[in-house]
């Protein structure tokens, strides 16, 4: 494999691994508060039509991720709504929501007077390419010369894992998703926190969404992101519900899923079908090779409480 | 909570309770399906008397929703089966394609002049085989290494559709009618297509029920299914009791697998009469964790809700008529989720006005140990409120 | 930091009711800064449910809080420490995987910078050395004894202004000498003004270092005044109403001569949970008609031995022997058939099914063989048969049709569970823990249970945090600490400043 194909693959794996990683951070965010939303599938689903539809009346970037987002935190409430406050299983709740997702999303991409279908984004996706780092060999164009999102991105993970670890939101945070009955005693509000870190989850979903339509497919479809939200919350336990290892994690994603790109340049023949299954047959793999290994032993796994509703009266 | 109002559990919900809150929930959930449609500015009674006659009035319309409740019965007891254990197997969409590929397998390299109950029969087994192995790439780490059986069910999902994808359309497979230009999957021999019941219905449907009420035996009273309440309930006491998690978990997979498997291979021999991908991957299995969900994961329940399901699905493309388009067939099914799994709080709990101010003043002083009886007690848990699903760990 | 002007707290006609069923029932209640006040009754006389208004975790149905002439209503923890009420539970609220800053931090506004942090740590040190409670304030919670988190608990209550320290039970779980330790530290508060619940059933602790003492009874007022006014008697007398029950020290261990060994583990090791050693070479002996009690603070490896003995947790080195059968690797069900018997520490979830009914946890071990089952099929007559049988002659209460056993009391959870470990064959009974929570009849009637199984010729394991429970049924005492026996006492010669030296490690002394 020559240069050019490197870079070609490896730029192409930061821009379709964004989507995945923004997703991904959200629902770190909501699990770290002991809230498992499994529904990022159809929070992913509806902030993309979402957006879409912001996307094609407002022409307006920002506009766009923002509906987007919102529209995955409005979903994400119901999901708090059910699993916080009314204290049903979370697995089936999160489950609904990914059927909620996919059906509304397809119900809306298809209705009124201009069905989605049809249409481009119509929003203007531009490349940032700062002079001179852009022509720095081999780190220049694989690093540089996205758009925005991908690099907003990154501050999002910094911003994420410096909050989670080194302020009192954070640490509140981590307490209410390890102990809520101490988290409670010491004052915090379990149920808010938690509503407000699945919103969380929610927006990163719904922005990761937006992502997709709008700056890596460029059109809407029906049922578009075709597993890329159930990779996501994958990739929350790979990467042990740490921020920085889901962007390392996110990216390799990412470049499975460009593998059929790359490797059409380098003229390897290998069906289409094979491809589409990589990175789930990888995200199947480690997904054992992590509960198997001694890793579990050290106290870095999953928050204490994750997935328990928690009850005040009840001892 | 709302002031004013206490929550508090149910230590055994009423008859009236467990029956009435799911069709209360799938009440709910059409009206909002029905604002849903007033807000697109369609005619929510015009599409619902719609969807009616083009599902469930008649004999045809009947025959073919019962038609499309056959593979929603089965993949509906696969999900039942194994969320009873709180394993959540939400694979059956994968394993019924791999059902589907072993049972039109078995059809074709068959020869074709065999007796049709043993075609049949090996054909429709080939297809429970081929689920239980796929469930089982998803049960053995379960069982052994403790690994997360959502993701891993669910990778494979796509995994499977993919594989069948490329039988028919990515390549020259066995599978693939060579004849035709238009990649197409080669037709099963006469002998194993399921008898017809009555007029387009199959035989399937008898088989599926039957599935239904043979399960709904096994869970109730065989010490199988004490085994597996058990585990539902409680690792810690099931391994106190002396049962085998893992082997339980090999075997409840194997069953939710197999099922599903048989659901595809049923499918070839009954609908498609050969393997094809478009007409298979209609999210039957997905479809089956709603109907396990609203049927509170009992399997006798999950014939009539299946029943349901299929006729607001066959009845999708009727509205076109009505200009509303297909896909609120999938709106509503997710609205119906939703409404049931919310319904499930007012299954295990009574919601009633807390008492004012001006207490009512105890008939008597209780005694020491009477007031230690009651002394704040932990929730009653079912398995589809219940709390531990917390993931293993990595 | 501290209020110099003591603080005043007064209860007047507090209700709450569970189900309908009132936990506290027209209580009152005084308090003044510069007090440790008693606060006693026997389990369920409604003292946890009196804390727990005061910490505002449960809302009062009637009644009045009165903080310094003020009324106010406590409608959360936050409200509650707002106002100045700090409460320490028994079972701590800190979050293992957290420092012990990190923990004391918890829901206050500071900053966490590395900068903040390190004036945390300062202040931190600060309180600690005003009142004697010494910790490592970077130290995780996890690696702390009982005693230092303890200490952590109440440094996070002064952190964060507390001038009323609740206290529920804190020696409960204590060795001595750390008792000693926490009622100097309670002293200095006192002195500067603070005022502080001790919240016990120990008359002792009551009557040693209380000032004043209110007694409740059945959720009501049973008696208050000063503490050196009162006698054990009259004590007692409001405890237990005027009938006093049943005399805790009361024991008739005839001395019965040891028979044949029934449980032998020879050097026994086992894994904790995040995977360092917890039980470390640990060999012993229960033989016929002999309970041994194993005394320890909680968190020595005494979860760890008993899983391992009851097959929940691998023997990693060692053997394991039950009446005479080699269970080293042997499963649960095998050592059941062996003769083991089970009491586990965690009433629902290990012994108990919590969601499944009475008769379904009565057959939780035999429902595989007749008459519960033939063939693998079940017979839920001959299940209910049995259940029935065993709620009555155990005298199990509030058993309903179909309904889940999580909403049974403790005492009856843990009659039940007696009731299908006693009846099934067996010849030595492992119990953890067996009275922990529980009322005083019902502990008692457990510890009859237990004391039945010795005369009766068979062999007791008894895990306890209680050690006046270990001390008072059991004829040789082991003492655990780090996963290792530290010592072994026959009931004649148990010397109890030893024990709790060893409990805690300040002393090591060679078997």
């Amino acid at each position: 494999m020559n240069d050019t194909v490197f870079v070609l693959s490896a730029a192409s794996a930061l821009v379709a691994g964004t989507p995945i990683l923004l997703a991904a951070l959200g629902e770190i965010i909501a699990e770290r508060s002991g809230v498992m939303n499994l529904g990022v599938e159809g929070m992913m689903l509806f902030g993309a039509v979402a957006a879409f539809w912001a996307g094609v009346h407002t022409h307006s970037l920002t506009l766009a991720l923002l509906v987007g987002g919102l529209a995955g935190t409005a979903m994400s409430m119901i999901h708090a709504l059910l699993a916080v406050t009314l204290k049903v299983n979370q697995t089936v709740s999160g489950l609904s929501l990914v059927i909620v997702g996919s059906g509304l999303s397809a119900f809306l991409g298809n209705s009124g007077d201009t069905p989605l279908l049809q249409a481009q984004n119509g929003v203007d996706v531009e490349r940032l390419l700062p002079r001179g780092l852009a022509d720095l060999p081999l780190i220049g164009p694989i690093l540089f010369g996205h758009d925005v999102v991908v690099y907003l991105t990154w501050v999002a993970v910094a911003v994420a894992a410096y909050a989670l670890y080194r302020t009192p939101a954070g640490l509140s945070l981590r307490a209410v998703g390890e102990d809520p009955a101490a988290a409670d005693a010491a004052g915090l509000h379990v149920v808010r926190i938690r509503y407000l870190a699945t919103a969380i989850g929610g927006f990163g979903a719904g922005v990761g969404g937006a992502y997709l339509v709008l700056a890596v497919l460029g059109t809407w479809q029906t049922g578009m992101t075709a597993g890329a939200g159930w990779i996501a919350v994958a990739l929350v336990i790979l990467a042990g519900w740490r921020p920085w290892l889901a962007l390392v994690g996110a990216y390799v994603f990412g470049a499975l899923r460009g593998l059929g790109f790359t490797l059409q340049i380098a003229q390897v023949d290998v069906p289409s079908d094979f491809l589409t299954m990589i990175p789930f047959i990888a995200a199947y793999a480690v997904v054992i090779l992590v509960s198997a290994s001694p890793a579990r032993a050290r106290r870095v796994a999953a928050p204490a409480a994750l997935g328990e509703p928690y009850s005040r009266e009840e001892r | 909570m709302i002031a004013g109002l206490v929550v508090s559990p149910r230590a055994r919900p009423a008859m009236a309770v467990r029956f009435g809150v799911p069709l209360a929930s799938l009440i709910v959930a059409l009206a909002v399906g029905a604002l849903v449609l007033l807000a697109v500015g369609s005619d929510p009674v015009e599409a619902y008397r719609t969807m009616y006659d083009a599902s469930l009035s008649g004999s045809a319309p009947i025959e073919r929703t019962l038609t499309y409740a056959t593979p929603l019965i089965l993949t509906g007891l696969a999900a039942a089966v194994a969320f009873r254990m709180r394993t959540y197997n939400i694979g059956a969409e994968g394993q019924l394609f791999a059902g589907a590929i072993a049972g039109s397998w078995v059809a074709l390299i068959l020869p074709a002049d065999l007796p049709s109950p043993l075609m049949l029969v090996l054909m429709l087994g080939g297809g429970l085989v081929a689920g239980a192995l796929w469930a089982a790439l998803a049960a053995v780490p379960k069982a052994f290494l403790g690994t997360d059986e959502i993701i891993t069910t669910l990778m494979l999902n796509f995994v499977a559709l993919a594989l069948m994808n490329y039988l028919i359309f990515g390549s020259l497979s066995f599978w693939r009618d060579p004849r035709r230009p238009v990649p197409q999957g080669k037709k099963i021999p006469d002998a194993a297509e399921l008898p017809l019941m009555s007029g387009r219905l199959h035989a399937g449907f008898a088989i599926a029920v039957v599935a239904a009420v043979q399960l709904w035996w096994l869970l109730r009273s065989t010490t199988f299914g004490f085994r597996l309440r058990t585990i539902g309930d409680s690792h810690r006491a099931a391994r106190y009791a002396g049962i085998g998690v893992p082997v339980a978990t090999l075997i409840v997979m194997s069953i939710s697998g197999g099922l599903a498997g048989l659901a595809g291979a049923i499918e070839i021999s009954g609908v498609t009469k050969s393997l094809e991908p478009r007409a298979l991957a209609i999210e039957l299995g997905y479809t089956g964790i709603v109907i396990a969900a609203v049927a509170r994961l009992n399997p006798l329940g999950v014939v009539p809700v299946a029943v349901l399901l299929a006729a607001i699905s066959t009845s999708g493309s009727s509205l076109q008529t009505v200009g509303v388009q297909v896909e609120v067939v999938v709106l509503l099914q997710g609205l119906i989720f939703l409404a049931v799994t919310a319904g499930e709080f007012f299954v295990t709990n009574r919601i009633s006005r807390r008492p004012t101010a001006t207490r009512p003043a105890p008939p008597s002083a209780p005694a020491p140990a009477s007031v230690a009886d009651v002394d704040e007690p932990s929730a009653g848990l079912e398995p589809m409120t219940a709390s531990p699903t917390a993931r293993t760990a990595p | 930091m501290t209020d110099p002007r003591p603080v005043s707290l007064q209860i007047r006609d507090l209700c709450k009711s569970f189900y309908g069923v009132p936990a506290v029932d027209g209580v009152d209640f005084d308090l003044v800064g510069g007090e440790i006040h008693g606060l006693l009754g026997e389990n369920g006389a409604g003292k946890s449910t009196l804390c727990s208004v005061l910490a505002g975790l449960y809302r009062p149905d009637s009644g009045q809080v009165v903080i310094d002439g003020q009324e106010v209503h406590l409608r959360s923890p936050d409200d509650a420490a707002s106002h100045g009420i700090g409460m320490v539970y028994q079972h701590f609220r800190l979050v293992d995987s957290f420092t012990v800053a990190e923990n004391i931090m918890l829901g206050n506004a500071a900053t966490l910078g590395r900068k903040a942090r390190r004036t945390v740590d300062e202040r931190v040190q600060l309180i600690a050395a005003e009142y004697g409670l010494d910790v490592t304030p970077w130290a995780p919670v996890w690696q702390l004894s009982v005693g230092e988190r303890q200490r952590v608990e109440i440094l996070k209550q002064l952190y964060r202004g507390a001038r009323i320290l609740i206290l529920d039970e804190p020696t409960a779980v204590l060795a001595a000498h750390e008792a000693d330790r926490l009622f100097e530290a309670l002293r200095l508060m006192v002195a500067k003004g603070h005022a502080v619940v001790l919240v016990s059933h120990k008359m002792q602790e009551i009557l040693g270092h209380t000032d004043r003492v209110t007694v409740l009874r059945a959720g009501r007022n049973a008696g208050a005044g000063r503490t050196d006014a009162m006698t054990p008697a009259a004590l007692a007398a409001m405890m237990f109403g005027s009938a006093a029950a049943i005399d805790p020290t009361s024991t008739s261990s005839a001395i019965s001569s040891p028979g044949a060994t029934v449980l032998a583990l020879d050097r026994v090791s086992a894994t904790g949970d995040h995977g360092r050693t917890a039980v470390d070479d640990v060999t012993l002996e229960v033989h016929r008609g002999e309970i041994v009690g194993v005394a320890g603070v909680a968190g020595n490896g005494q979860r760890e031995l008993h899983e391992a003995i009851a097959g929940l947790r691998p023997v990693g080195s060692g053997t394991l022997v039950i009446d005479g059968t080699d269970c080293t690797n042997a499963g649960p069900k095998a050592r059941h058939r062996a003769g083991l018997a089970y009491v586990p520490e965690d009433r629902l979830g290990t012994g108990l099914a919590s969601g499944l009914t009475i008769e379904h946890n009565i057959a939780l071990r035999s429902f595989d063989r007749p008459p519960h089952s033939r063939l693998g099929r079940l017979s839920p007559k001959n299940m209910r048969a049995t259940a029935a049988g065993l709620v009555r002659a155990f005298d199990v209460r509030g058993t309903r049709d179909g309904m889940p056993v999580s909403f049974m009391s403790g005492g009856n959870l843990q009659k039940a569970i007696l009731a299908r470990e006693l009846t099934e064959h067996h010849e030595v009974i492992v119990a953890a823990a067996p009275t922990r929570g529980l009322d005083i009849a019902a502990a008692e009637t457990i510890r009859g249970h237990l004391r039945r199984e010795r005369d009766g010729g068979r062999g007791v394991l008894l895990f306890s945090e209680d050690l006046s429970e270990v001390l008072d049924l059991s004829d040789v005492v082991l003492v655990m600490f780090k996963g290792c026996i530290v010592g072994r006492f026959a009931k004649a010669d148990v010397d109890l400043e030893t024990i709790g030296l060893l409990m805690t490690g300040a002393e090591a002394v060679a078997m």
